[in-house]
């Protein structure tokens, strides 16, 4: 996932040279390919979710196979349409989501699209949380290790980088949870916010579900402190996944952008290093971060899981490990597909960017 | 523009700073949660890893949703805490008026939390769409001996029975098939959506919901309409916060960030939870039962295997049950969260007896190597048995491979049986077991209510849900013969007799009985009135 997107400088205090205009040729029928691309990702994500939630049984005997008696099974997973042929369950699944009915949950009878708006704004949350981490870490320390090239604080960030995306999120979870939460009990070991805070949140007119959003609308500081307490170790853990992507990423460019002619034009003229590094180079450096964001986004919605599961964070990568325990087939097919949505769309936009700022992507 | 720039990043970085900057002025969350401290006793917050399926009684039949049912709807019969006995609750009286009818009158003035009248009609509208949705994963079972409800006035509803003096009824009525709804709010042939529940406010048990957010958070607060059994709450209010993760439930109650942790503590949790003095282990009789199943098909002399012996069959059985120390697996795998089972009917029913205590092993619960020896060598069981042994790894806990390693251990170390153990997946674990594909094998059991038969008529009358081809017309007709006897202290003796009459057969191995578990505060009271044989959770009681 370390694509290196060298940017165009930017024309900062004048240095640059005068830019050639390149040929844009394309874009239109670039960006419809692209498009177009998003549908068949989708469906084919819909159809292997489908049929590999199948090979597991069903959640009829999941629940009650220990209870009932083999025929009164068979009768509850003949009415539930469970022991019809596949292929006719499949069309019919497929009828559904063209018409946008998502279903309800077996497991839980909620509406599937209810679910994905409640828990999808917990997870945005998460989203958002983690990538404040991962800017706030990449960036600086980026440029840091890029002002001290083959110095030892570069040699210290460049292990940290290495182990910050070479961590599994689940263990980086775990560690900072034993630590911070059980061991020191600095932070709280779990959810979104305390009982007290969670009732007046959700109690609040037509809450965003993003907490500490609905905390700073509602003026009510005290739960927006304990909010951004809770968010600290889950934001932490997904949010330095991507972190030590972002850190290598503004290094790289940054050394890359150090070299070129209007900085050692800059140079020439008695310019500082540091401020050649934060006035000048890391403009340009930070615009490959915004297309990487983008495919981040997938990183870390797979992340995700891992991190709601570990910190009971109820969004949908915690919902999502509960439903497939519980084989409910209509809420993982519910989930998969949004994410699926979000990812090829995010994607998209990505393709979008890219070719803007590279019209080479373009061809 | 660049002005706007700067002004950009300056927001950006100030709302970055100032929330890292709040962050680090907050403590870890402790104190309490949600505690007021009102007149009545404030609120508590209990913990638990059980799920709500749904809100509506037609809908759901797991511990989860019966929970909170248990605290927002009334009850025709209930038990007062610390009993299992199913006595009226919002009802007056209760009794059979003929061996086919069982007739109920209200208590007068009852009424919904939204202001709805609750009457008879009510009650009628409850029973029937529970039988008329038979959702899959409703209750509709449990009324199977129902054959029609009647309304006579508004405070008399006359149920009729299929067959006559059914000693199970009103406790099926106290249990999931139970809950009264308001015909107002719930529709009659389909299951009502949580927030709509929520919405309706069809609530007349002991609490009103006040808040609520699906397996999250459920904020009740007392009503003080409820005219039942149960009385006003010990406090003004309680919230049931869900976990998914006991590590999780655990320290939470261990820092005070709830007041009770309920359900599923494990037993390494208690162990640990019991060295804390900042929180107290209340332990309570459970109804889990976790037992040995033989296919009398399959198993070593079994019916249909090439050396059939129906003698030799009940010797390797009765050796096994001489040789498995039950105080052994109770203690060293489930830290005493497990007591032994030496019935088929867990310890605390009415009725319960402990016949396999006398029976088997030393006469004292203990195993007894000789006796096992004796009882194969009578039957003429020569050299070392065989045995296939399956348990399931994904459906009764993560200890379910201790406990039967140790069994086979146990087995082995007697000289007597080579186990060959095996696990599956629980999908299709319970179909296969059915299918003859285990001889031996483990299963478990939680009541659907309170009463010694839900032990044994799922179990060892014709066409029982074990699918083991085991049958004894004698046992059948003491099952039978308990379900109809009126007379309490006669049922009792016919209960015990069926207990021993099982007991010698062996059709199934009863091992463990599981114990009630709840952690509280040190300052939390009124936690043991709720750990009874019932096995409902009721929250009025707890108070701090």
């Amino acid at each position: 996932m370390t694509t290196l997107i060298e940017a165009p400088p930017s024309d900062a205090d004048g240095l640059l040279p005068t830019k050639k205009k390149k040929s844009g040729g394309g874009l239109g029928q670039y960006l419809l390919i692209r498009f177009l691309l998003i549908f068949p990702t989708i469906f084919i994500l819909v159809t292997m979710v489908f049929f590999l939630m199948r090979i597991t049984g069903d959640p009829i005997t999941a629940a009650l196979g220990g209870r009932l008696p083999p025929d009164q099974l068979q009768e509850r997973i003949h009415a539930a349409g469970y022991d019809r042929p596949l292929p006719v369950q499949y069309f019919e699944y497929l009828g559904q989501l063209v018409t946008g009915n998502f279903g309800t949950t077996l497991s839980d009878n909620r509406k599937v699209t209810e679910m994905l708006t409640t828990y999808g704004s917990a997870t945005l949350e998460l989203t958002i949380n983690a990538l404040i981490v991962a800017l706030l870490v990449g960036i600086p320390f980026g440029m840091i290790a890029a002002h001290r090239r083959d110095h030892l604080p570069d040699a210290v960030l460049r292990v940290f980088a290495i182990l910050c995306y070479a961590t599994p999120v689940f263990f980086a979870g775990m560690l900072l949870k034993l630590t911070f939460a059980v061991w020191l009990g600095w932070l709280p070991v779990a959810g979104r916010a305390k009982t007290s805070s969670e009732l007046a949140l959700t109690g609040l007119q037509a809450p965003t579900g993003i907490y500490w959003l609905d905390a700073l609308r509602s003026g009510n500081t005290a739960a927006l402190g304990d909010v951004m307490a809770h968010a600290v170790l889950p934001a932490l853990a997904l949010g330095l996944l991507t972190a030590g992507i972002f850190l290598r990423l503004v290094r790289t460019n940054v050394i890359g952008t150090l070299g070129r002619d209007y900085i050692e034009a800059g140079r020439s003229r008695g310019v500082s290093e540091f401020r050649l590094v934060t006035k000048h180079a890391y403009k340009p450096a930070l615009i490959p971060i915004i297309t990487v964001m983008g495919l981040q986004i997938a990183v870390m919605l797979g992340g995700a899981v891992l991190t709601e599961t570990t910190f009971e964070w109820k969004g949908l990568g915690f919902q999502l490990a509960n439903y497939l325990t519980a084989r409910d087939f209509v809420a993982v097919q519910g989930i998969v597909v949004l994410l699926a949505v979000i990812v090829a769309v995010t994607n998209f936009i990505v393709d979008i960017v890219a070719a803007l700022i590279d019209p080479r992507v373009r061809y | 523009m660049a002005k706007n720039q700067r002004a950009l990043r300056s927001a950006i970085a100030l709302a970055g700073v100032s929330a890292f900057a709040l962050t680090a002025c907050t403590g870890p969350s402790g104190g309490g949660g949600t505690s007021t401290g009102g007149a009545g006793g404030g609120t508590i917050t209990y913990g638990t890893t059980d799920k709500v399926v749904t809100l509506d009684p037609a809908g759901s039949y797991d511990a989860g949703s019966f929970m909170v049912m248990n605290q927002i709807y009334p009850f025709l019969m209930n038990s007062k805490p610390g009993s299992a006995d199913a006595v009226p609750d919002i009802a007056e009286s209760a009794s059979f008026t003929t061996p086919t009818e069982y007739t109920v009158k209200l208590k007068p003035g009852l009424k919904f939390a939204n202001g709805h009248a609750l009457t008879s009609s009510d009650v009628k509208f409850s029973i029937d769409r529970v039988v008329k949705i038979a959702d899959p994963n409703g209750p509709a079972a449990l009324l199977s001996n129902l054959k029609s409800v009647a309304a006579k006035d508004d405070s008399t509803v006359v149920f009729t029975l299929k067959a006559g003096n059914d000693q199970v009824f009103p406790g099926v009525l106290a249990a999931n098939s139970g809950p009264i709804v308001d015909e107002e709010v719930f529709p009659a042939d389909k299951v009502l959506s949580d927030d709509e529940i929520v919405k309706g406010k069809p609530f007349a048990g002991p609490y009103t919901i006040e808040s609520y957010k699906k397996n999250e958070l459920v904020s009740l607060k007392a009503n003080p309409d409820y005219q039942g059994l149960l009385g006003k709450p010990a406090n003004d209010g309680a919230t049931i916060k869900y976990y998914a993760d006991s590590n999780n439930l655990k320290l939470d109650v261990q820092q005070g960030n709830i007041d009770v942790a309920g359900r599923s503590l494990t037993a390494t949790d208690a162990a640990d939870l019991e060295k804390d003095s900042k929180v107290k282990v209340h332990k309570g009789p459970g109804g889990e039962l976790r037992y040995i199943v033989f296919n009398f098909d399959t198993m070593p002399f079994g019916a249909k295997t090439a050396d059939a012996d129906a003698k030799k069959a009940l010797a390797v059985r009765q050796a096994m049950a001489d040789i498995v120390d039950r105080e052994a697996i109770a203690t060293q795998v489930y830290k005493g969260t497990y007591l032994p089972a030496y019935s088929v009917v867990p310890d605390g029913f009415n009725g319960a007896i402990q016949p396999l205590k006398e029976m088997y092993g030393d006469g004292n619960g203990k195993p007894s190597l000789d006796k096992a020896k004796k009882a194969l060598a009578d039957a003429g069981v020569t050299g070392t048995v065989n045995i296939k042994l399956q348990y399931n790894p994904d459906h009764y806990g993560k200890s379910s491979g201790d406990e039967y390693a140790m069994i086979k251990e146990q087995l082995e170390k007697s000289g007597l049986f080579k186990v060959d153990l095996q696990s599956t997946e629980w999908v299709t674990y319970s179909k296969a077991r059915t299918a003859d594909a285990y001889p031996v094998y483990q299963l478990g059991w939680f009541p659907d209510y309170s009463d010694a038969d839900n032990y044994l008529t799922p179990f060892f009358v014709p066409g029982n849900f074990l699918k083991n081809h085991y049958e004894n017309s004698a046992v059948t007709e003491l099952v039978t013969k308990q379900l109809t006897t009126v007379d309490k202290a006669e049922r009792e003796k016919v209960l015990g007799e069926a207990q021993t009459a099982v007991a010698k057969d062996l059709s199934t191995l009863p091992l463990l009985q599981g114990a009630q578990l709840m952690v509280a505060g040190a300052d939390v009271k009124g936690v043991d009135q709720t750990l009874d044989a019932s096995f409902k959770t009721r929250l009025g009681v707890i108070s701090k």
